[in-house]
């Protein structure tokens, strides 16, 4: 009877440790995930109001990509996920105190190289039927089933579409055109 | 007139049937005459047939702008589009034309129509910033692979290369002009910008295949795809090629046709299916002899199609002295010739067997071996003692016969014996080839050893025409690096 007491005493004492340890954690993780937390940092506030003015945010839809979405590996990837967040969180802050000027052009290069296309699918998924986009469904085929040698990322030819320096708010449904790839970045 | 010439007649025969029926003639005469007069009024439209366009599918109301006012005013450049295969998927102008707007290449020019009463469409609401020029980088938006491969060629980047290696440009030996309708219309010009904002009239029109653009990108897809049909056929045509390849220094086209591939060819193209399918034009099935694009480019077996005309070289015949394209130092490939040659190899196996390809190639490297020893090396050792004799000078380039001697040599004999036995054209191969290069160097050798023995300077012509050119390598290909 004893035994089973200090058992259970043990669990209770584990819960009672872990559950406030989980709930920090998680609060945590919540807390540093909104566009507000990432724009507390000076180097990163001209992203973040970008950002608002883009048609990641301004769709009918009402759908909007935070940060994370586009800038972390994709969550259902749970341990890159946590690591990556955590790395770059830590890294950011000593970075921040480290350099003397944050180089907008070299981290966009950066920021590009980084990105996965697991990323962007997360959301974008129904590529390969587009009836009135001929010339993306034919350029996706070739992302998509990749000829080896010629695996390409989205934002090889998706790029500037969301941090870009613009006087107004650009709203998806008012887009009177309709949107083009800009072709291959690096050429 | 007439009717008054027949009156008199009638009055003259006085018979009833016969008046009334010379009365009605005359009246049809008069008739005709008078509508025949009217016709003129009727101006003949400058296309007697216009290609029809119904839009009856879902098309941007500014493109279907685009079409109806560019049909109007260009009906030869509205058939071509409506012709092609970007017609029958609905790829309009807008997918290729459309700029953003504050691009630097936006036509100026073109937003006054939107307000011309007298366009079909010339209406301000249909106003969008268009792009004369389009880029491979535009057509990379549907063609990446395609456009991946072709930015990695010598077509691409031909600029860069005649920059490192050619003294008409260099030393400016030609006039602007000269180049432009000359040089740059097959290598492409460097695309810029006039004061006044436009796109600058010496640089644009042009579609060579090493163009530089305002976007970045090098090169011209309608260099070999010819706008607005961008066809796969045509490009699979030798008549491509032979837009640039032909001539005295590089006779490409005229190898080709007095090669047995070319013979062939012309007996048989009525047959030749161009139209096949990217990917599965087939030799034997599709056609009999093979094209430039069926060697050089087009998959083959289980060799893959490529954009890139440097991939399957083993040789750069074309340079002063034969090397290897991944040697030749204005632009190194990045490949392996022996990877290459197999490929050529295994595009050869389609029709031939080994014994005639490794006979081929074995005839061929002893051409190179030849030339680069027997012809180019010794020539070059004396060229360049007369140099530093100071019996040549180094200033110019041209104003010296020895200098015009030693060029035609390597650039025009010299390449016309290499290029000829790699295509298999025996005339080329020796008496527009190695018969030239032997009197050449026959003579380039006497003229030289006289100047050493007697250590008289050349004579340097003093009239030299023309040779005003710009000698500045384009900053915006040079200033990268």
């Amino acid at each position: 009877m004893k035994k089973y007491f200090i058992g259970a005493s043990l669990v209770l004492f584990g819960f009672l440790i872990a559950f406030p340890l989980f709930s920090m954690t998680y609060y945590t993780m919540v807390r540093t995930s909104t566009p507000d937390f990432c724009a507390l940092c000076h180097e990163i506030k001209p992203a973040v109001i970008a950002w608002r003015a883009s048609t990641h945010v301004n769709n009918p839809q009402g759908f909007v990509a935070d940060c994370m979405d586009c800038h972390l590996p994709a969550p259902h990837k749970t341990f890159d996920f946590f690591f990556a967040k955590t790395y770059h969180g830590a890294k950011d802050v000593v970075k921040h105190f480290l350099i003397e000027e944050y180089d907008r052009k070299k981290n966009r290069d950066a920021a590009y190289d980084a990105f996965d296309n697991a990323q962007c699918q997360k959301c974008h998924r129904n590529l390969l039927t587009m009836p009135d986009k001929r010339g993306a469904m034919l350029a996706h085929r070739s992302v998509i089933y990749a000829r080896p040698g010629y695996e390409k990322k989205c934002v090889d030819c998706h790029y500037d579409l969301v941090h870009n320096e613009s006087v107004s708010i650009m709203y998806k449904q008012y887009r009177r055109l309709p949107y083009q790839a800009k072709g291959l970045r690096k050429l | 007139m007439k009717r008054v010439f027949h009156l008199f007649f009638i009055e003259r025969r006085n018979t009833m049937g016969q008046k009334i029926i010379c009365i009605a003639v005359g009246w049809l005469i008069v008739g005709l005459v008078l509508f025949g007069a009217m016709g003129p009024a009727d101006a003949q439209p400058n296309f007697a047939k216009v290609k029809e366009y119904r839009i009856e599918r879902s098309i941007p109301p500014e493109a279907v702008a685009c079409i109806e006012c560019h049909k109007a005013t260009n009906p030869g450049l509205f058939d071509d589009w409506a012709r092609s295969r970007h017609a029958n998927a609905n790829i309009t102008c807008l997918d290729c034309h459309l700029a953003q707007p504050g691009d630097t290449d936006v036509a100026k020019g073109h937003e006054k129509y939107y307000s011309r009463k007298d366009l079909p469409y010339g209406e301000p609401k249909y106003k969008v910033p268009i792009a004369a020029i389009v880029t491979p980088k535009d057509c990379s938006r549907c063609h990446p692979d395609e456009v991946i491969q072709y930015s990695k060629s010598k077509h691409a980047n031909t600029i860069e290369i005649i920059w490192k290696l050619d003294p008409w440009l260099n030393k400016g030996m030609n006039s602007d002009n000269e180049r432009k309708t000359g040089c740059f219309n097959c290598h492409g010009t460097v695309i810029g910008i006039d004061e006044n904002g436009a796109v600058d009239p010496a640089t644009w029109p042009n579609v060579g295949v090493g163009r530089l653009n305002i976007d970045g990108s090098k090169g011209s897809c309608t260099s070999c795809h010819t706008r607005h049909r961008f066809s796969v056929a045509e490009a699979r045509m030798p008549e491509a090629c032979d837009q640039c390849h032909l001539g005295p220094d590089h006779p490409q086209i005229e190898i080709y046709n007095e090669s047995k591939h070319g013979t062939m060819y012309h007996a048989y193209k009525d047959e030749y299916n161009f139209n096949a399918a990217p990917g599965t034009w087939t030799p034997g099935t599709d056609y009999r002899a093979p094209t430039c694009a069926a060697c050089h480019m087009s998959g083959s077996g289980k060799v893959m199609g490529t954009h890139d005309v440097t991939e399957r070289l083993s040789w750069e015949t074309q340079a002063p002295l034969t090397v290897r394209p991944q040697d030749f130092k204005p632009f190194p490939s990045g490949t392996d010739w022996t990877v290459e040659r197999e490929k050529m190899k295994n595009v050869c196996r389609a029709c031939h067997g080994d014994s005639w390809i490794n006979d081929f190639y074995n005839g061929f490297d002893k051409t190179v071996e030849d030339y680069n020893e027997v012809y180019f090396k010794p020539a070059k050792a004396k060229f360049d003692k007369l140099y530093e004799k100071g019996l040549l000078d180094k200033t110019r380039f041209f104003d010296e016969r020895l200098e015009v001697e030693f060029y035609e040599l390597w650039h025009h004999e010299g390449r016309r014996a290499r290029m000829g036995v790699m295509m298999m054209a025996p005339d080329y191969a020796w008496w527009h080839g190695f018969y030239e290069c032997k009197l050449r160097f026959a003579n380039f050798m006497e003229a030289a050893n006289h100047l050493i023995e007697t250590g008289q300077k050349a004579y340097v012509a003093k009239d030299f025409p023309n040779a005003t050119g710009d000698t500045q390598k384009p900053p915006k290909i040079f200033d990268k690096k």
